[in-house]
């Protein structure tokens, strides 16, 4: 089963791919321009909140996490896009995948760089977060390895290593070509880049293998660092955060809001750069295939996880189910409902209406839909303490909205700094004379 | 350990009045607020007294319940604290250490009992009302969580007198602000391990219960509830 | 008392000798890690003094440690170390506080440091309510007053006018000397706590002068009607500890507690049963009482009845009088039985929300109590201790302001107690001079000509006869902290106002109000250090009845029938009379009926407020014939179907920064309406009529749910 890229040439396949490396076109520079004024408002945000203090935020007793935390789980979300898909795919050998894999990876260490800030950017004292760290100093204070938040440093840091080494390998070969001939600094730049490739049979077994072996080993570390993710809340006592299903649920919803990501991304690169020729139909009908199994398999576990509530009837979970579900967090609850199950399942299930533009539509629903999930997640509980007087609520105010606003411009800026650096698709893969390892 | 600090309030005293909360505000420099905040759920009540109606006109009941820290032996805001800033001592008491704080609020997600209070700013106090502050006690900066900590310096306080005359420690000598300033003397302070005690008698009461005991945080506030 | 007082005692007593601490050899040199700027040395003192915030006399011990105080001095800051005080306690040895305070006494220390103190005397000007002041010196000050005073004199010493608080004390006395002194008549009390109709139900029904003292602690059942008196009636802190023994300080009884009043106050809300009355009803339901009593047999000594009184109950309709208090009598019946049978019952009769004819309820309480046979009894009403205390005039001070030349505010705020309606601002507005001696700019210090600022409380000698207390006693202050600024104690002003006027004024000493309290070979110095005089036995008088029939009429009301609720402003636990609402630690407490803080809600009942549409935090209109204010509302489960209640203590014209402007005054819409015998304002006579007003405005609850158990609905 030959996908049609493989069908041209590869002289043309290499011009196709690497043209959208020099030049920069209006567009090109708007959208950066504008994504770099919204990051920098968000930056300008972050800095009122570090010079007056934390009550910038609508944050207040009881609903201690807002925003931060939900942007945070949710950008993690995001980064299970790339490494897992394409590491699945990879491991699964689906040729389609060529052309979507590199994509995916550069989300995935994008959306983590971005997530990571959060856990620094929701702290009361963000320039003390060093100490969360563990590292010798005169006092000899160790940071408290029981709490789960110094589990997510540990596995969001490996994850990061993971993914940017994960990123790394499969561009090698393609920077050895781009340093062939070029502008000078880019010469130098991927000469350096490329660690001496020659594109010897001995390097392409090791390439192959470390990819090989890069993928096993991401599969893993992304599941746990979801999981641990999830038990950030499942670990805490507090009402519908207790939760044994918290791990997987967060996992499938992570693989789920991460798709959809990767969705929409394609659908950008392939109008920007113009890629009609290799981000096919095919490659959308395929994703939106998985995004339709994800959005199932996300249902059963919502349903699960409020079905057992509403039946157990504990009064202090009902009463953050009943928020939920009825009350002031209704609206967020139900809205999510259809854009990540409803919206999907109609646009995707019938094939008539799977097409790229509504895959991507329904890719968008999905990335709000995930969003919210967490927001319903997070604040519901919070605001429905044990204890029925210390109850509460939460709005967000400018300061908490324009750095939310700033991470997703954050996620453009960068995704255009790398499309002009590196070709977003891996070139290499098309040539016809390399051992495809079927 | 020493001691094993604990408290008992009987409900069937208190009458709701308050004077307590006044008290721990004036012991332990606690900011104070203005609507703005308030507003927002920020004022700083290390002691606050929960009011609940029960039953329909005309016969309506209220409950008055003072909640402070509740001194979990079994505390869940300890271990989820990255940085050790909250922590157990020897006598059993649930500490803060400000200096150590980063403020990641997950102590405070995690106290069942929701007692845990932020600064949200860096506290202020018009001139010169600072001039009451008590010295025993840290003014705390901004961006660090804090709550009751069963007046500690007080505790220490009497220690070093007990010390200085060469003698034990007497029951009811260590007296928390809130404790000390109670009219309906609802509250009784004491140590635990002392059978004798006050506080041990009436915790071994027939109407002693703690607050959400089914959690297991094994609280070392009883409650005493108001008799039928 | 606890040994940990005594100590305390000791290290204050001794607290001359051990200059800079050197007596307590571990002394905190630095505590832990505090920052620079709030390091303190010294050694912390405790002294003995006197809390002012009410009329109850509590005897506190006050925390003195040094700190320190950024001056301006010839332009520089200057870091000065001042002794400050650090905290308010209960003196241990006082029988009215027993250690203990309330949340208002504790507060008082920010009133000594409230950032909007007057730092010295004032003269007006700009209008008069604008409160618009320049700063002078005392001896101008004085001169000014001293004139306006000669003048008023050489014409009518009767336009000399003093209104003062009820408060006894050296202070008072002073005040009384000087207008003696001036041919002027006595101080008018001006105040909605001064319990004018309870002293005089007691000299009436028991010729005692004076507040009766509720021997709570040893009684088994009590009833109490209409006297919030864990709230904000006679003394606190007092029955807040008789209640706690009355209930679990004795090992074989728990006291039971039922409380018939028109408000679920906190009183009603620590009761065994509480039985909503209608407002006013009080009488007929004492009546019904009496009569049930004499029914079921249960009445001891009827014969102790002037027999005018007997018959009067025994000619009660205990059905009819129950109906008109809002009663079935099944509900009343069995509770007077057990009362009936109580070894040691006890009826607490008092007017928190005064009627017009709450004289005949109390009066009728004191009778029920004499059927029980428990007066002058262990666990009954026993006589006020000590010497009888010279009592305060009553003519109501909206009368005595009228075409006053001299207006004398002693801690008073008679533009914020009296409904406008009296007349009571234009009487300060046309009054030749009026002068302030409160320590801030009030509602009526706003109408000021001359502010002479008092010292606080804690910089002051003090000498207080507390209102309630079961043994005769005394609570002395002798000042401990230098005044923070150019203020001054009124005796000083007097004296001097005196001197400049030639008069023939004897300076009060705290010294003679104390003589009469000292026992046998103890000294005035001895009293002082320990904070008091408390001689051990009460000179009790015996009760001899009164004698007079009462007449159990129903409770007048201002209003027509387009006015159809009944409107009781009534004294918060928070605020009292609203002088308290001027500090932050009392605006940050949570009101014990609505939980809201900074600001105060109107409770309306459930039903009112469906047929009003009104929610929570919804603004509503209370209309009065007098006037209106619009509050938030708060629907509250306890509310008498009918009865809007509110508390006292927002709508501050003037109060410094953490009060003016904030909220409503209850009482400026109320008629002026008044107990007859006494003078006393009816807090409880005026009609009004609600409507819903508002969009939400968000008020602040520190906590939001009524239930423990949260339905859907909730959030
Ligand atoms: N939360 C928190 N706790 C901490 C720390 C922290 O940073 N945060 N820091 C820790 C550290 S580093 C330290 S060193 C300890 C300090 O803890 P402590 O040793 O308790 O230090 P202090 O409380 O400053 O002083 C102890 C007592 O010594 C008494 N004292 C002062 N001078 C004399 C003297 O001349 N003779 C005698 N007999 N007594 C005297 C004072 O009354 C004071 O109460 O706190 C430790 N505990
Ligand atoms: N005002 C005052 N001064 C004192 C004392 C006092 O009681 N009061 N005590 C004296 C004594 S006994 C001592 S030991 C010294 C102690 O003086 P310091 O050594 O200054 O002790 P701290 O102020 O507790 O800690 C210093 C800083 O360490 C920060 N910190 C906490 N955790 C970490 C971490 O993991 N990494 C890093 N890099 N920093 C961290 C705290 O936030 C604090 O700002 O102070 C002395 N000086
Ligand atoms: S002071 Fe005592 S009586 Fe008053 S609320 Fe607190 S515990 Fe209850
Ligand atoms: S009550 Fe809350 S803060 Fe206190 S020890 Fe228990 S968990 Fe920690
Ligand atoms: S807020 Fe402070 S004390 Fe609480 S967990 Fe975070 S670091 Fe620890
Ligand atoms: S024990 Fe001390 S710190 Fe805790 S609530 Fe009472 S007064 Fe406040
Ligand atoms: S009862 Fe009155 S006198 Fe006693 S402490 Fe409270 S305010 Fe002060
Ligand atoms: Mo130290």
């Amino acid at each position: 089963m030959a996908s049609t890229p493989e069908l041209l040439p590869y002289q043309r396949i290499r011009e196709d791919l690497f043209r959208p490396l020099s030049g920069i076109s209006r567009a090109y520079a708007l959208t950066t321009a504008v994504a770099f004024v919204v990051g920098a408002a968000g930056l300008i945000a972050w800095g009122y909140q570090l010079r007056r203090g934390m009550g910038v935020t609508g944050l207040g007793r009881p609903v201690f996490w807002g925003f931060y935390i939900v942007d945070f789980v949710f950008w993690i979300g995001i980064s299970h896009a790339g490494t897992l898909i394409s590491a699945i795919l990879r491991l699964t050998n689906a040729a389609w995948r060529k052309p979507v894999t590199r994509a995916a990876e550069a989300i995935t260490v994008f959306a983590l760089m971005i997530g990571g800030m959060f856990p620094i950017i929701h702290l009361g004292r963000a320039w003390l977060f060093y100490w969360l760290l563990p590292y010798p100093n005169s006092r000899l204070l160790w940071p408290n390895f029981r709490s789960p938040l110094l589990w997510d440093l540990t596995a969001i840091v490996t994850y990061m290593t993971g993914s940017v080494i994960y990123l790394y390998l499969p561009l090698i070969p393609d920077m050895a070509q781009l340093a062939e001939h070029n502008t000078p600094w880019r010469r130098k730049f991927y000469r350096a880049l490329s660690l001496g490739w020659t594109g010897s049979d001995r390097q392409w077994h090791a390439l192959e293998r470390a990819m090989k072996l890069m993928a096993c080993l991401i599969l893993a570390v992304a599941v746990s660092v979801h999981t641990v993710v999830a038990w950030d809340f499942a670990m805490a006592l507090a009402p519908m955060w207790h939760s044994t299903i918290f791990g997987p649920y967060f996992v499938a919803g992570a693989i789920f809001s991460g798709i959809a990501a990767l969705i929409l991304v394609m659908a950008a690169l392939r109008k920007v750069l113009r890629l009609e020729s290799y981000l096919t139909r095919r490659h959308f009908d395929n994703l939106a295939r998985l995004l339709l199994l994800m959005s199932l398999l996300w249902l059963y576990f919502t349903v699960s996880e409020n079905l057992t509530v509403w039946y157990g009837n504990d009064p202090k979970e009902m009463a953050v189910f009943g928020a939920r579900t009825r009350a002031h967090y209704a609206p967020y609850f139900w809205t999510m409902v259809v854009l990540n199950f409803v919206i999907p399942f109609v646009v995707l299930g019938i094939r008539r209406l799977r097409t790229i533009a509504n895959t991507a539509i329904a890719a968008g629903c999905v990335v709000v839909g995930m969003w919210l999930e967490r927001f319903v997640i997070v604040v519901p509980t919070l605001a429905n303490p044990r204890l029925a007087s210390a109850s509460g609520s939460y709005a967000p105010t400018w300061v908490e909205g324009a750095i939310t606003a700033a991470t997703f411009a954050a996620m453009v800026m960068l995704y255009m700094i790398f499309s002009k650096l590196f070709p977003i698709i891996a070139v290499w893969e098309f040539k016809p004379h390399e051992q495809e390892d079927e | 350990m020493e001691h094993r600090w604990g408290m008992a309030i009987d409900l069937d005293r208190c009458t709701g009045c308050e004077a307590c909360v006044v008290a721990c505000h004036a012991e332990n420099n606690l900011p104070v607020s203005n609507p703005e905040q308030a507003a927002e759920g920020r004022t700083a009540h290390w002691i606050r007294v929960d009011r609940y109606y029960q039953g329909e006109f005309p016969d309506v009941k209220v409950k008055y319940m003072p909640v402070l820290c509740q001194q979990c032996d079994n505390a869940p805001c300890e271990p989820v604290c990255p940085v050790y800033a909250t922590y157990h001592n020897p006598e059993g008491l649930n500490v803060q250490v400000y200096n150590r704080c980063v403020g990641t609020f997950y102590c405070a997600n995690n106290c069942p009992y929701t007692v845990r209070y932020f600064n949200w700013f860096a506290p202020e106090w018009p001139e010169p009302l600072e001039l009451q502050h008590n010295p025993d006690v840290a003014v705390r900066m901004g961006g660090v969580m804090e709550k009751c900590t069963f007046c500690i310096q007080r505790i220490k306080r009497a220690k070093e007198d007990a010390a200085q005359e060469k003698r034990p420690l007497a029951d009811g000598e260590v007296q928390p602000a809130c404790v000390q300033s109670c009219p309906a003397e609802a509250m009784v302070f004491g140590d635990l391990d002392d059978p004798q005690s006050k506080v041990s008698r009436l915790a071994a009461n027939g109407r002693a219960t703690r607050l959400l005991e089914e959690l297991g945080t094994k609280p070392k506030v009883f409650y005493l509830e108001r008799a039928k | 008392m606890d040994r940990r007082g005594f100590f305390r005692i000791l290290s204050a007593t001794s607290a001359g000798a051990l200059a800079g601490g050197c007596g307590r050899n571990s002394e905190k040199l630095i505590p832990l890690l505090v920052p620079d700027h709030e390091i303190v040395p010294g050694e912390e003192q405790w002294h003995p003094a006197v809390c002012t915030e009410c009329g109850a006399g509590c005897g506190t011990l006050v925390r003195v440690m040094e700190a320190v105080r950024t001056v301006e001095r010839n332009g520089e800051q200057v870091r000065q170390p001042i002794a400050a005080v650090k905290k308010v306690e209960g003196n241990p040895l006082d029988p009215v506080s027993g250690g203990r305070l309330c949340a208002r006494g504790q507060a008082t220390v920010q009133a000594l440091y409230h950032p909007d103190r007057l730092r010295g005397p004032m003269k007006r000007t700009g209008d008069r309510g604008q409160a618009q002041f320049a700063a002078i010196t005392w001896d101008e000050a004085l001169a000014l007053a001293s004139d306006a005073i000669a003048k008023a004199r050489a014409v009518n010493p009767g336009g000399i006018v003093a209104l003062t608080r009820p408060l006894l004390s050296n202070r008072s006395l002073a005040l009384q000397r000087f207008m003696e002194a001036l041919g002027a008549p006595p101080p008018v009390v001006c105040s909605i706590a001064d319990l004018a109709v309870e002293r005089k139900a007691a000299e009436m029904a028991f010729g005692w002068k004076g507040l009766p003292v509720y021997d709570l602690a040893n009684a088994n059942f009590a009833l109490g009607v209409g006297a919030d008196f864990l709230g904000g009636w006679a003394s606190p802190v007092y029955y807040a500890r008789q209640f706690g023994n009355f209930r679990q300080g004795r090992r074989e009884v728990r006291g039971t507690l039922v409380q018939a009043e028109s408000r679920l106050s906190i009183t009603a809300a620590s009761a065994d049963r509480w039985l909503p009355l209608r407002p006013g009803s009080e009488p007929q339901f004492l009546a019904a009482v009496g009569r049930m009593l004499l029914d079921l047999r249960l009445a001891r000594n009827p014969e102790h009845l002037p027999p005018a009184v007997l018959s009067a109950f025994q000619s009660a309709d205990v059905r009819a009088n129950l109906a008109s208090c809002g009663l079935p009598e099944n509900r009343v019946r069995d509770l007077v039985q057990a009362l009936g049978e109580s070894e040691a019952p006890l009826v607490l009769g008092g007017a928190s929300i005064v009627q017009t004819n709450s004289l005949a309820a109390i009066v009728a309480s004191h009778c029920v109590n004499l059927m029980l046979g428990n007066v002058g009894r262990k666990g009954g009403v026993l006589p006020p201790a000590g010497p009888p205390s010279a009592g305060f005039s009553g003519s109501p001070a909206h009368e005595a302001m009228k075409g006053a030349r001299v207006v004398l505010l002693d801690a008073v705020n008679p533009a914020y107690t009296l409904p406008p309606a009296s007349g009571v601002l234009d009487a300060l507005s046309r009054a030749g001079m009026v002068i302030g001696l409160s320590g801030f700019v009030d509602d009526s210090s706003a109408f000021a000509d001359l502010l002479l600022p008092a010292h606080h409380a804690l910089e002051s000698e003090l000498a207080v006869v507390p209102a309630v207390s079961p043994q005769p006693a005394v609570s002395i202050g002798m000042p401990f902290v230098e005044p923070l600024y150019d203020t001054r104690a009124p005796e000083t002003v007097f004296s001097g106002l005196a001197r400049s006027l030639k008069l023939e004024y004897q300076p009060v000493t705290s010294k003679e109000v104390v003589e009469p309290f000292l026992s046998a070979g103890t000294s005035f110095e001895d009293a002082a250090r320990q904070g008091g005089a408390w001689s051990g036995s009460s000179k009790s008088s015996q009760a001899k009845s009164g004698g007079q029939a009462i007449d159990f009429a129903a409770a007048a009301f201002d209003g027509d029938a387009t006015y159809p609720m009944q409107f009781q402003p009534y004294l918060s636990l928070q605020f009292h009379d609203g002088r308290g609402s001027n500090l932050p630690w009392l605006q940050e407490l949570p009101d014990p009926a609505s939980s809201a803080i900074w600001g105060l809600p109107v409770e309306i009942d459930p039903a009112t407020a469906k047929m009003l549409r009104v929610a929570n935090g919804d603004i509503v209109r209370v209309q009065s014939p007098h006037g209106g204010i619009d509050a938030p509302a708060y629907i509250h489960p306890g509310a008498v179907p009918g009865v809007v209640s509110m508390a006292v203590g927002d709508g501050h014209a003037h109060y410094g920064r953490f009060a003016s402007g904030r909220g409503a005054n209850p009482l400026s819409i109320l008629a002026p309406v008044w107990e007859k015998s006494t003078g006393a304002l009816a807090l409880g006579a005026t009609r009004v009529r609600l409507a819903r007003v508002g969009s939400r405005r968000d008020w602040i609850q520190f906590s939001a749910p009524d239930r423990e158990e949260r339905d859907f609905g909730h959030r």
